[in-house]
């Protein structure tokens, strides 16, 4: 029993970790093509900000003890908090670029 | 979960080199702080998955100090442009 709940609990968090670096990637590609700053930051501050929060409960489910998954939880937190905030200056600062 | 670890993490190893090329094609500093931001985020997933598969538990506290740390740092930077344009 032990054993089917160890493999489930590495499918999950396994299908999470990846599908976080793929949203990673997709918002590097955006930052790359995309043709104007607000158009860029449109496609990464979404993805990155997901991706973050899919890699964190990844690695939360994997994680022994409680104060570990208080720390991957204090970074989700933090970078939910964050990113908009700088997202809000950042636009603000280029104008309409 | 070791096969997981290595397709993640060069997923986010390309990513990375995107933004990195991304960083050093543009020529506005908003830009540039833009895909820092970006950089910041990629390698604060990394420092998590390297967390989860290896029980690397100093990972945490290093992601911690790099959100902090990215964020102030964008913060300053947008402050920058915008006294610099105010200044034209």
């Amino acid at each position: 029993m032990n054993d089917i709940v160890q493999i489930i609990r590495d499918v999950v968090s396994g299908v999470l970790m990846i599908s976080g670096s793929i949203l990673a990637l997709l918002a590097s590609l955006g930052l790359f093509r995309l043709a104007t700053t607000r158009a860029r930051m449109h496609a990464t501050t979404k993805p990155a900000t997901l991706g973050v929060l899919l890699c964190g409960v990844g690695a939360a489910l994997q994680m022994a003890s409680t104060s570990d998954v208080t720390k991957v939880v204090v970074i989700i937190v933090l970078q939910l908090v964050t990113a908009p905030i700088g997202a809000h200056m950042l636009s603000r600062a280029v104008g309409g670029k | 979960m070791t096969v997981v670890a290595y397709v993640s993490l060069s997923l986010l190893a390309l990513a990375a080199v995107v933004g990195v090329v991304s960083i050093a094609k543009r020529s506005h500093l908003g830009d540039r702080a833009v895909a820092f931001d970006m950089l910041t985020s990629v390698v604060t997933c990394g420092l998590l998955v390297g967390a989860g598969v290896w029980q690397e538990v100093l990972n945490l506290d290093l992601a911690v100090v790099l959100g902090l740390l990215g964020f102030v740092a964008s913060l300053t930077i947008a402050r920058f442009v915008e006294s610099q344009v105010e200044q034209e």
